[in-house]
């Protein structure tokens, strides 16, 4: 198989994605149609995100996280802050911004606002990331817990009258239990602009795919598995276990800072960001799509993002449908029946195949354990060769 | 004043009430095969464990001498294992700890990991440094691999291999450091008496082949009498003798504490549980 060169690729990558963003815009009416499928596209795409980041730092580094959620909710207020100020500054009109924004107002907009949001998150990570150097599991699982439930709780319980200083007053103006709505314009708050289509979330998701392979594949991503495995063993080969689970959190939280900030923004969005999108069950949600594809595992994350984000709708969407046809149907509640689907999902899972659909391999990835050797990667041509040197002589 | 690698200086070591190494100091001339030995409990282990970081001394020094004479001295007490690692000590494990869930070939990389020039950035964005340290990496481990008859199993799990080669491959994985000095917890445990005789020979051909310092814990005494050129016994975590293989095989001391307390060379030697060839020093040694 000839290999494809990583520009020619990188090409049919953007092209792509601008071809959906620009189907995106073609599509006018909200109608459970062609968009609503597009839209869940848009979906799909921040949830790969937020799987892939986790899997970083919960299946390489097997530092158990479940407060992923935390760093998803600060990308989204603080990428809906940015986006939303900076929109204003920039003297885009109000009644523009009610509206789904074109791609080419987005590249003002985004990269600042991702970028800002992946670095801060970034150095949160690293805060958050330093117990994992004392603690480890349910330890370590809690502390991310309080974590996120902090960074909730601070944003809920800080309110316009109690702000006194500069950092209370900032905390205020997201909202509390009402959720950030952009800054006040006249009498009315902007709301949070609709900004990232398919180009940038799925754009962002594949190359985050992309890196994370990259990674795994990587000798640090070998180092990393390595720390998982047996810290002590590790060390004595020189791999500081310090550095690498740290690392790890850094790059999760980054990329779910940016997973976030797409969430706040994206196309058709809610306009507004709340502190539910900090919950525990958010961050469950998260584990439960890398749990089911197979934690350690890239692409197995990836697509337990993108199947439970399908069935996710899916269910509602059948809800809706039946609901239509019989009446009774209509007094089901969607989240409830999706909760049950997904505990019989991670229950089956737990019990047929323990290590989610894909374990620690990847798409395409031959099994290691079967006595046949994996097909030799593009630069272990020679190995063949020294192996049979050596059975020669 | 011999030229040492490594020199331990009182170094002691409790946990809670326990003394496991108390008040133990030797020094490891560079170049030679050095035996650590003792009864079961006698502390080996942990002075395996101060010397790499594991556990911190209480009291003590440990210092690793560069090659110069008058040269730097590194002292090792207090720092990271990793660190430790990093100054060319490595080691294996006496009950074996491999990266599970990792190939053989797997292993092993991960100990070039410190000889890399790419940083996270560089390695994920495959640069050219990136990609010819991956090569040369590679090319090492399966060198290594080859030399410890590993060549044909390279990407089987590594807990899939047979006990011995598993203890094989973790001193291949320990080689792939470059270290100076070389720390083996009992390498002949499980070994027949073929196998053992062989893997004298290999710990000499790899102590000149890389030019290493090994310091060798074993209960094998066919193993430590025929390899080690000066052994120190512990007992208790006390020091009890020091010398070449036959001053140290004649030693009464050493007798008793193999022996509990016997004075006779001869008799049922009862000595711990795990190698009954093991536990006497005055079995057969060629
Ligand atoms: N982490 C620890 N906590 C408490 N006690 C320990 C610890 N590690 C070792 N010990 C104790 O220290 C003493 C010395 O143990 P060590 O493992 O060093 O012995 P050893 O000479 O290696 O014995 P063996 O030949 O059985 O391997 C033993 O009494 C052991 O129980
Ligand atoms: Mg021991």
């Amino acid at each position: 198989m000839r290999r494809v060169p990583a520009v020619v690729l990188f090409a049919i990558g953007a092209l792509t994605c601008v071809g959906l963003d620009l189907a995106y815009d073609g599509l006018v009416s909200w109608d459970r149609g062609s968009k609503f499928w597009l839209h869940i596209l848009v979906v799909c795409a921040i949830n790969v995100l937020g799987a892939t980041s986790l899997n970083v730092v919960n299946g390489m580094a097997g530092q158990f996280s479940i407060g992923h959620a935390g760093f998803v909710g600060i990308g989204a207020y603080l990428g809906g802050a940015i986006v939303s100020n900076l929109a204003l500054a920039l003297k885009i009109p109000v009644a523009a911004l009610k509206d789904n924004l074109s791609l080419g107002q987005s590249f003002l907009l985004l990269p600042v606002a991702l970028v800002v949001v992946g670095l801060v998150c970034a150095a949160i990570g690293f805060v958050v990331g330093l117990p994992s150097l004392r603690l480890r599991g349910d330890y370590l699982a809690i502390v991310t817990l309080g974590f996120s439930e902090i960074v909730r709780l601070t944003v809920l319980g800080i309110s316009a009258d109690s702000a006194t200083n500069p950092l209370t007053r900032a905390i205020a103006s997201l909202g509390g239990s009402l959720g950030y709505r952009g800054p006040k314009v006249g009498e009315d708050y902007l709301g949070v602009p609709s900004v990232a289509g398919p180009f940038w979330t799925v754009g962002i998701a594949a190359l985050a795919v992309f890196l994370a392979l990259r990674l795994k594949r990587s000798g640090f991503g070998r180092a990393l598995r390595a720390v998982r495995e047996d810290e002590i063993a590790a060390a004595a080969v020189g791999v500081d276990p310090a550095k690498y689970k740290v690392t790890a959190f850094v790059l999760a939280a980054a990329g779910a800072g940016v997973a976030g900030a797409l969430l706040a923004v994206q196309r058709d969005g809610p306009g507004i960001v709340g502190p539910a999108n900090m919950k525990f069950d958010k961050s469950f949600e998260v584990i439960t799509m890398v749990i089911l594809g197979g934690s350690g595992s890239v692409s197995g994350a990836a697509i337990g993002a993108v199947l439970y984000t399908v069935i996710f709708y899916a269910s509602e969407e059948a809800l809706h449908q039946l609901a239509q046809a019989v009446p009774a149907f209509g007094s089901v509640d969607a989240a409830a029946l999706r909760m049950t689907l997904f505990a019989t999902a991670l229950i089956v899972v737990m019990l047929v195949r323990t290590q989610g659909l894909f374990g620690e391999r990847e798409l395409f990835e031959k099994k290691a354990d079967d006595g046949t050797p994996k097909p030799p990667s593009p630069s272990s041509d020679d190995a063949t060769g020294t192996a049979k040197e050596a059975l020669a002589s | 004043m011999s030229d040492d690698l490594l020199v331990l200086d009182h170094v002691e070591k409790r946990f809670g009430g326990l003394k496991a190494v108390s008040d133990v100091g030797f020094r490891v001339p560079r170049g030679s095969i050095f035996g650590l030995i003792g009864p079961n409990g006698a502390g080996k282990t942990t002075v395996f464990n101060l010397i790499t970081g594991v556990y911190r001394a209480d009291v003590g020094t440990i210092r690793l001498r560069s090659a110069a004479e008058g040269g730097r001295e590194q002292e090792l007490v207090g720092k990271a294992p990793s660190a430790i690692a990093a100054a060319g000590v490595a080691r294996t494990f006496q009950n074996i700890r491999l990266f599970a869930s990792m190939t053989v070939i797997e292993n092993v990389l991960v100990a070039g990991e410190l000889h890399r020039r790419a940083g996270l950035i560089g390695e994920v964005w495959r640069t050219k440094h990136a990609r010819e340290d991956e090569h040369a990496v590679r090319a090492r481990a399966r060198k290594l691999l080859a030399s410890m008859g590993l060549a044909d199993v390279e990407e089987a799990p590594a807990t899939s291999l047979p006990y011995g080669s598993q203890r094989r491959l973790e001193i291949a994985r320990a080689l792939m450091l470059e270290p100076k000095l070389l720390l083996l917890d009992e390498p002949a445990a499980g070994l027949n008496y073929g196998e053992a005789e062989s893997l004298k020979a290999q710990i000499r051909a790899l102590r000149d082949e890389y030019a290493l310092t090994v310091v060798l814990v074993e209960h094998n005494m066919q193993v430590v009498m025929g390899v080690c050129e000066r052994i120190h016994v512990l007992d208790h975590g006390i020091t009890i003798a020091e010398g070449t293989p036959s001053e140290v095989r004649a030693n009464p001391k050493v007798i008793a504490a193999y022996l509990g307390e016997e004075p006779t060379s001869e008799g049922e030697g009862e000595a711990g549980g795990e190698s009954e060839t093991a536990a006497r020093p005055e079995a057969k040694a060629p």
